[in-house]
């Protein structure tokens, strides 16, 4: 058998070098990068050891508050009003800096570890001798960009669990009728979860390889790779996220959900046509509403007598995971498209 | 007089090259690092432009929300929450600012000395007779100058936008209001050069000891986000003691540190009541006022409710706080042990570049 894979011309045997195995490839990748992979070993580990050590206090305290009985009990008020605080002040909290700045996390994970991939060999000359290896430099580069985002996903897809493990009492169904703090999946730490993490990592690490293939060196293209990344969350955030599955629509004041729905917009309708978006304007208020404090759905009882009906649109707390499986789905695709627009310019570039 | 200047042996005078002059250096400063100060000019300069068109219109909320009148009216109700739903916008994009004065520094400082070594243009740089440590010193005061300058001029510009938030008079009518040391206190005028400086010289010396770029980045970014986060959580109280009171008004711009229970004149117990002082004087439905503030309010004192019912029983409630008189002090201070920092930082840099064998 082995005589039918020898080339026809014995005579071009030594000159032309066998194809190496691609599973060699493993160990190259983990010999140029595990500097790399070690210091993302690093940093996730210790924000698993802090968000571990930060949740599990955070979890006990829910799940006090929540046994306790009678609800309208003084203890019960106080554990409560302790959750409470600490679900809203508290670092990690819904209005504290942890839940933002853990934002970071994979914009920068993909960007120092997919930037220097192709760039570094690019600006220090080895691609002179990465790319003669007898193994087509575009399969060089498929298995090296591979193999790390492989690795890159499993990762932080690990890490997302924990992270949706932490938010989880801010999720507690029926929290709401305790008075226990609460808030819909979707505002935060939406794409820090086991699908989204990955998924927007593997993004920053597919920008990083093309932006090190164009740019050719390594810290302009993490820097470029940041700031594409910034404009990409912020697009997928405030524009894209609320239209991945048309929003529903109700009269009630009460969402189903309560809380944990994700409220997208308000508007009024009198005599079944629309009569104006968000809160009343001066003019309705001083005019049917001049008495008592006027904030959010306390609009709606002062001016329904008059004719006119309040509607909302929202996302109910149920759509969470389509949403995640919409948002890691394109992501993955454009990742994909990414990484193979870097490897079609190494194919084609002219060494 | 030009021959006093001569060697005495001029038979060396070509064989030693004349000192280059310090201003030179600003020259070859400018060419090496262009690209990266042309960066930070457009990213700061973007931020610049938002800051701007979002401090415009706080601006304009703010305004028409404080000389509404009468204030409990339906109108002005209408524009208090208006102007308290700005800083529902204002919240995620203050976080993230926070990163800002570690990229500029980390991004800037690490090339400075990483680059020469990684690529070997050392052996060049720096035998242009103008001693190394010269123009290590030369390089990183330049930049440094430049950084502090443009980060002022920027924390300036974010003082401005973000002074309504701490005004005194938001709390009387229901507005939104918060003390100035947990708005953006180290993104201020004085704060925001402190610690780009900071991130800088960090990025330096880290430069010098890893001797590659992209490490000494990553070791600058990690460096960074523990002394922030020390100095956020741990430091920054501590700058001045604290002022401790009884009287239960504490106004919405002071600093709560923290508050405790006295009883006939003798420590209780810290925080809030324990549940058996609750369940024995505090009998009454208090879940509104027992969380601590709104929503979209301060973190404010939950003192007063539980004061009411533990007060007939000799309970005393005092809190210890940072007035918002001591905010200026208080930059300052923290500008002060910064810049301290980072001089000693780019001094320990340069002796190593003096130091180190060829």
């Amino acid at each position: 058998m082995t005589a039918l894979t020898r080339p026809a011309r014995p005579g071009e045997d030594d000159a032309a070098p066998r194809p190496l195995p691609w599973r060699r490839m493993a160990g190259v990748t983990w010999r140029q990068h595990r500097m790399t992979l070690a210091g993302v070993a690093v940093l996730l580990g210790a924000l698993a050891v802090w968000l571990w050590t930060a949740g599990t206090p955070l979890h006990n305290t829910w799940a006090t508050a929540a046994a306790c009985h009678p609800a309208s009990s003084p203890s019960c008020q106080n554990l409560i009003s302790a959750f409470d605080s600490t679900a809203t002040n508290k670092f990690m909290g819904s209005k504290g800096a942890g839940g933002v700045l853990l934002q970071l996390i994979p914009a920068l994970i993909g960007a120092f570890a997919g930037a220097p991939v192709l760039a570094r060999e690019l600006e220090t000359g080895t691609f002179r001798f990465a790319w003669t290896q007898g193994f087509a430099r575009w399969r060089w580069a498929l298995a090296k960009l591979v193999l790390l985002a492989l690795a890159l996903a499993a990762a932080t897809a690990a890490f997302g669990v924990l992270v949706s493990w932490y938010y989880q009492p801010y999720e507690g169904v029926g929290g709401q009728f305790l008075g226990l703090n609460e808030n819909t999946p979707f505002a935060y730490g939406f794409s820090l979860r086991e699908v989204t993490f990955p998924a927007w990592t593997l993004a920053a690490f597919a920008i990083a390889a093309l932006a090190g293939v164009l740019i050719r060196r390594v810290v302009p293209a993490i820097v470029a790779t940041l700031v594409v990344y910034a404009g990409l969350a912020f697009a997928a955030a405030g524009l894209l996220r609320e239209h991945y599955l048309a929003p529903l629509a109700t009269t009630r004041l009460d969402l189903p959900g309560t809380t944990t729905d994700w409220v997208l917009g308000q508007w009024f309708t009198k005599n079944g046509r629309f009569a104006f978006g968000g809160n009343p304007p001066s003019s309705i208020l001083n005019q049917f509403c001049s008495s008592g404090k006027a904030a959010g759905p306390s609009f709606a009882p002062c001016l329904s007598p008059h004719g006119y009906v309040q509607w909302t649109s929202y996302q109910p707390a149920s759509r969470f995971w389509p949403f995640q499986w919409i948002e890691g789905g394109w992501l993955l695709a454009l990742s994909a498209l990414l990484i193979a627009a870097a490897i079609w310019l190494v194919h084609r570039r002219a060494a | 007089m030009a021959t006093l200047t001569r060697p005495a042996r001029p038979g060396e005078d070509d064989a030693a090259p004349r000192p280059l002059p310090w201003r030179r250096m600003a020259g070859v400063t400018w060419r090496q690092h262009r690209i990266a100060l042309a960066a930070v000019a457009v990213l700061l300069g973007a931020l610049a432009v938002y800051l701007w068109i979002v401090g415009t219109s706080v601006h304009h909320a703010w305004t028409a929300a404080i000389t509404c009148h009468p204030v409990g009216s339906p109108a002005c109700q209408d524009l208090a929450a208006t102007f308290n739903g700005t800083w529902n916008n204002m919240s995620i994009p203050t976080v993230l600012l926070q990163v800002v004065p570690a990229l500029i520094g980390a991004f800037v400082g690490a090339p400075v000395l990483a680059r020469e070594l990684e690529t070997g243009t050392f052996r060049f740089a720096w035998t242009q007779g103008f001693a190394r440590w010269r123009w290590a010193l030369a390089k990183l005061a330049a930049l440094g100058v430049v950084l502090a300058a443009a980060g002022a001029a920027f924390g300036t510009l974010l003082s401005w936008c973000y002074q309504p938030y701490s005004a005194a008079a938001n709390q009387d009518l229901g507005l939104y209001g918060n003390t100035p040391f947990a708005v953006a206190f180290g993104l201020r005028e004085v704060t925001f050069p402190a610690w780009a400086l900071a991130a800088f010289a960090t990025g330096a010396l880290a430069g010098m000891l890893i001797r590659r770029v992209v490490p000494a980045i990553a070791a600058t970014l990690a460096v960074y986000a523990g002394l922030a986060i020390a100095a956020a959580a741990l430091l920054r109280e501590h700058y001045l003691t604290p002022l401790v009171t009884s009287n239960p008004n504490l106004p919405g711009t002071a600093w709560l540190i923290a508050q405790w229970w006295t009883k006939d004149g003798r420590f209780a117990f810290a925080g809030n009541p324990p549940d058996s002082l609750l369940n024995q004087f505090c009998t009454f439905p208090q879940s509104p006022s027992g969380k601590g503030g709104g929503p979209s309010g301060p973190p404010g004192p939950p003192g007063p409710t539980y004061a009411q019912c533990l007060a007939p029983h000799g309970y005393a409630n005092w809190m210890s706080y940072q007035p918002a008189s001591r905010f200026w002090p208080f930059q300052w201070i923290e500008g002060g042990w910064l810049f301290a920092l980072s001089v000693l930082l780019i001094a320990a840099t340069i002796w190593l570049v003096h130091r180190r064998a060829g």
